[in-house]
């Protein structure tokens, strides 16, 4: 207990803090500048200078930490005097162009020196001259408004660890510049823009287009691009969405941000988006009126399902659409429509990777809070980049980096080159048989906890595979991988991060088992990295063929009965197709009707050609989107949706935490939900929906585990994973998992060609991304990426444009080098144009039925 | 009833006087102005309708679209809408006030920092529909154009709001800042 003074008020404590933060619980404020509560404390600024009784000199409340019976005063002459002194410093270069300086009204300072400024300056001289940057398309820098605080700098540093910033110079002439000089070559992050004090380093996007206080309305909602999840806040005047700021402090990013959420928000005033449903007619896609499309639609459905049966209609949902719009579409397809053919994006590889590890541990076994990350003494990251993925879960992993827990990759991570301890970047036949030697030999250094008997004799069963043999096939050096070794199973309480890469492969249901595995022996925390913003909600809301909501199996009669009874429907007995079931079935000639909602298929799945004859196949496909995608050119009827920022639902994120996105602007077009209970009810079912809330109390009735949730609970952030305390789905069924063949799978790798691999784009997220400008404007030109022998040998520079050719297909792209990959792998983002998926082809993988890509081989043809 | 009283009544004093007071009434300058044949003028810093002032360099108004107005404004009838020129200068896209809600208080006037907005000394502005009296920036500059002009401007400024841009111009090549001591 330390109790100290602070303007004659006695404020006692328990740990020693800084003044500043003992004086913030006191109620006090003490202004400062270069302060942030995410930083490491500067010193820098001298705003914060305070009385201290018998200390002669002023000192800084931000760095000086209390003692026993300190007397602090804030406000005194001496310090209001001081104040004033450097206040009149910082003002002799400020360019005091307030009237059009976009951070005016909320820039600190300008209010400080409206507080205790000096009203004149005394210096006669010039001001420093410093023309402001326009070199990058998203971030302006005035560096003429400096003042130097350097929390850009630190906040690039410390917290995104990007490195991007400096200060250059010296003196007065001190200036910040990212590294690459005036367009920026960094994450874009933004989080450089949330610190500055003033309005140095401001936002492109809406430059001079407002004044803070003009703002008329703010609303918090969540972030619509990844599974992460995180708040933000909507800043709205009229019917427009000025920008997006994060909120400080609140949601589970603690305002913090990435490049697509501070700046992509912009695809929802996008003009290219549709306002008004169109319907295929002689050929052409014309504009319609909404009722007759809805007619239009459910007619055709009735008429597709008396002559062809349910089973002939099929529905695929996408990652951005709201538990409530997903519920109510499984509802219609299963009441009204009467088939399981419900499937969504998730099923491509999150879901099977959830349902493998809940197989084995338990249901709920992936949601774990994100934060846990930063605490764990080590990190395995496998199948994807959580920096480019969930880049703000990427940044629990650089935190935990910076306090000295050793990062493990396996797969390509650009995000995390300067993290890792050890990178292992290899095809992904081989990445399985790396994980099967590590956990092989940490199964000998490690005992097993006893804790799920079955599982360890799954674990005691498996093949052993020695290092030698490992480092022999994968090339990687013996020393490297005994360390990495040491360095897993020395980790105590571990987190291990799996990406979608390692799923999509023909040998990713081994992959998983000896994840599984090695999460066991680590006693590790699964994390799952999710592209879009509801796939754990699709999953919970029984989008999935074989799953009913809340994640009971279809097949127990017990819980279809009761679901049946509750909501008065029908419910198939039989699962219906997956996703790409659904695509290859359409392919076929057996799915006659196709209701796409909110999905690109034909982006989004590993083989353009294949999905755009299987579209163009099916009888009646229909597609609602915000935009006229590819998907949607061959759709007969086009429904145009909201954005989410026009509409109320709730998302729930990767660690389940179910957060509500609310409507900010008014949008031209109808909510989903509504429009499935038009067609619904004329196709018999009336589902009786008024609102949202309707729909979630149902959901609520209806689920196991959302039980007795409200959308009060979610607003306060109550509704973390497990809520209220719901019961989960014990039933782990461990038995029928194949122990893997691994030896064999050595004996037969093709290890001939280059392999092509996926690199998750950070820039882009393959859906909304692509219609947003200003993400557009930083992402590079389509590329390969691919290792220095290879280029090499082929003699080309970084750059140079070259054919890369599958049997699928070829593409023109341009060369990046990187000297971290190795010669048989070539990377390559999935771009609209240009994109990885425009020459791969699938093969569905037998356990988990994600479609896998490791068959793809390339060739450069210069 | 009283002597007083009686003569009163009887000799209809008050008549007189009141008859008394009608012909010296007539014989002086009548007081009633004729309007609308006959204007009265406007007294100096009258608050008539608004006007947005051209610069007299560029011919465009002179507003930067700094909002400092519309902040001000109490009854919130002023609405600005700006954007970000090719050349990255703010420009002011829609300048609007309400005249019809607006009470004349005159803060915008006071609250400008560039002398952009002014009350001109017009006042004749009666109409049959609403959005006549909506101010677009077009007519706000036609405003100024016709009721106040640059001399008449500048005098009214001078003299009425002590402005603390004294040389009513932009800013040089950076702003300065100038102290209200030094501005007059
Ligand atoms: S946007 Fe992010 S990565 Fe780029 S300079 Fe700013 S803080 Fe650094
Ligand atoms: S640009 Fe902003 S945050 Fe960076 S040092 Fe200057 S004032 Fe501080
Ligand atoms: S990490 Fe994900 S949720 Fe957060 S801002 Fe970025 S895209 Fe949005
Ligand atoms: S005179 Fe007063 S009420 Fe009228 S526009 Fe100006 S500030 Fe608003
Ligand atoms: S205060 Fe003056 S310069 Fe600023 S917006 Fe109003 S009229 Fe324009
Ligand atoms: S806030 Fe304490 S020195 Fe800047």
């Amino acid at each position: 207990m330390i109790t100290i003074t602070i303007n004659e008020k006695k404020i006692t404590l328990e740990k020693p803090v800084t003044i500043l933060e003992a004086a913030r619980s006191a109620g006090i404020h003490i202004p400062t500048l270069c302060h942030e509560d995410i930083l490491e404390p500067y010193g820098g600024c001298r705003l914060c200078l305070v009385e201290v009784e018998k200390v002669p000199r002023l000192l800084s409340a931000c760095t000086q930490y209390i003692t026993e019976g300190m007397v602090v005063r804030t406000e005194t002459e001496r310090v209001i005097e001081a104040r004033r002194a450097i206040l009149e410093f910082l003002l002799i270069n400020h360019p005091l162009d307030c009237s059009f300086c976009d951070k005016a009204g909320e820039c600190d300072l300008q209010d400080l020196a409206m507080k205790y400024g000096p009203a004149t300056g005394r210096f006669a001289e010039g001001k420093r001259k410093h023309p402001e940057s326009y070199d990058d398309p998203l971030i302006v820098r005035n560096m003429e408004r400096c003042v130097l605080c350097s929390k850009c700098v630190r906040m690039c540093e410390d917290v995104q660890g990007a490195s991007a910033l400096c200060i250059t110079n010296r003196g007065s002439k001190s200036y910040v510049e990212p590294f690459s000089g005036g367009r920026y070559n960094c994450e874009y992050c933004g989080n450089c823009l949330t610190v500055c004090p003033v309005g140095a380093i401001m936002s492109g996007l809406h430059r001079h287009d407002y004044r803070s206080w003009l703002i008329e309305r703010e609303v918090e909602t969540v972030c619509s691009y990844c599974g992460v999840g995180c708040s933000l806040l909507l800043q709205i005047r009229g019917n427009s969405l000025i920008r997006t700021v994060p909120k400080i402090g609140r949601g589970l990013n603690r305002g913090l941000l990435c490049s697509k959420g501070r700046f992509g928000y912009d695809y929802i005033s996008n003009s290219e988006r549709l306002d008004t449903p169109l319907i295929r007619r002689n050929g052409e896609l014309q504009p319609a009126a909404w009722s007759e499309a809805i007619t239009h639609i459910a007619r055709r459905l009735k008429e597709i399902k008396e002559n062809h049966g349910s089973d002939a209609i099929a529905g695929i949902v996408s990652g951005r659409c709201t538990n409530e719009d997903a519920y109510v579409f499984q509802k219609f397809f299963r009441g009204a429509i009467g088939t399981n053919n419900i499937d969504s994006v998730a099923s491509l590889a999150y879901g099977p990777a959830q349902r493998f590890f809940e197989r084995i541990f338990g249901q709920g076994v992936t949601a774990n809070d994100i934060h846990g990350i930063s605490n764990s003494d080590g990190i395995f990251v496998i199948g994807g980049d959580p920096t480019g993925i969930n880049p703000v879960l990427g940044l629990q992993v650089r935190s935990a980096c910076k306090k000295g827990a050793p990062v493990v990759v396996m797969g390509y991570a650009e995000g995390l080159k300067r993290f890792s301890k050890h990178a292992f970047i290899t095809n992904s036949t081989t990445e399985t048989v790396l994980l099967a030697s590590l956990v092989s030999e940490i199964k000998k250094k490690k005992s097993l906890p006893g804790e799920r008997p079955v599982f360890e004799e799954i674990i005691s069963g498996l093949q052993p595979v020695p290092l030698k043999d490992a480092s022999e096939m994968s090339g990687f050096g013996l020393n490297d991988l005994v360390d990495t070794v040491d360095t897993l199973s020395n980790m105590i309480n571990p987190s291990i991060i799996v990406g979608r890469d390692i799923v999509q492969t023909s040998t990713g249901h081994m992959s998983l088992l000896f994840l599984a595995a090695l999460a066991y022996l680590l006693n590790g925390r699964i994390y799952l990295l999710s592209e879009l913003p509801n796939e754990q909600g699709l999953l919970d809301m029984g989008c999935q063929p074989d799953m009913l909501p809340s994640g009971r199996p279809l097949t127990i009669e017990t819980f279809r009965t009761r679901c049946e009874e509750t909501l008065g429907i029908a419910i198939p007995s039989t699962p219906g197709l997956n996703y790409v079931e659904m695509i290859e079935a359409a392919h076929a000639g057996r799915i006659k009707a196709l209701y796409v909602m909110g999905e690109d298929t034909v982006q989004g799945l590993p083989d353009r050609n294949y999905v755009s004859d299987a579209l163009r196949n099916v009888e009646f496909l229909v597609v609602q989107d915000m935009f006229l995608t590819e998907t949607a050119q061959y759709a007969d009827v086009v429904l145009p949706s909201l954005s989410w920022a026009e509409k109320e639902g709730s998302y729930t994120n990767l660690e389940r935490r179910v957060q509500l996105t609310k409507k900010a602007v008014e949008g031209e077009g109808i909510e989903e939900w509504k429009i499935i209970s038009e067609m619904s009810k004329i196709l018999g079912l009336d589902m009786g929906y008024r609102s949202v809330t309707d729909i979630f109390t149902e959901i609520v009735r209806i689920s196991h585990i959302y039980r007795e949730i409200t959308y009060n609970d979610i607003t306060s952030g109550r509704c973390m994973w497990p809520y209220k305390g719901g019961p989960l789905r014990h039933d782990v069924h461990i038995e029928g998992i194949e122990l893997p063949d691994i030896v064999s799978v050595m004996k037969n790798a093709d290890e001939s060609g280059v392999q092509v691999r996926r690199e998750a784009h950070l820039f882009h997220s393959q859906n909304a991304s692509r219609y947003s400008p200003a993400l557009q404007s930083i992402s590079p030109e389509p590329y390969v990426k691919m290792s220095e022998t290879l280029a090499g040998r082929l003699s080309l520079r970084d750059g140079e444009h070259v054919k890369v050719v599958t049997e699928a297909g070829s593409i023109t792209l341009s060369v990046h080098r990187d000297p971290c990959l190795p010669e048989n792998v070539v990377l390559i983002p999935p771009f609209e144009k240009g994109g990885i998926f425009e020459i791969t082809k699938w093969k569905v993988n037998p356990v988990t039925k994600a479609p896998a890509l490791d068959g793809n081989r390339v060739i450069i043809e210069t | 009833m009283t002597f007083k009283h009686l003569v009163k009544t009887v000799f209809l004093t008050e008549i007189v006087k009141g008859m008394a007071l009608t012909l010296k009434t007539m014989l002086t300058r009548p007081v009633t102005r004729q309007y609308p044949k006959e204007k009265r003028p406007a007294m100096p810093g009258f608050r008539g309708l608004h006007g947005l002032v051209r610069d007299q360099q560029t011919g465009e108004a002179r507003c930067v679209g700094c909002g400092l107005c519309a902040a001000i404004c109490p009854s919130k009838c002023i609405y600005i809408y700006t954007a970000d020129s090719l050349d990255h200068k703010k420009i002011v896209e829609r300048y609007e006030i309400e005249a019809l809600r607006c009470v004349f208080c005159g803060l915008c006037v006071e609250a400008c920092p560039y002398s952009a907005v002014i009350l001109t000394e017009h006042y004749e502005y009666s109409d049959y529909s609403r959005e006549a009296f909506y101010m677009t920036k077009e007519k706000l500059l036609a405003n100024w154009d016709n009721y106040m002009g640059w001399e008449k401007n500048m005098e009214y400024f001078k003299k009425f709001w002590h402005p603390t841009a004294d040389d009513f111009g932009f800013p040089k090549n950076q702003a300065v800042f100038r102290g209200k001591q030094n501005a007059r």
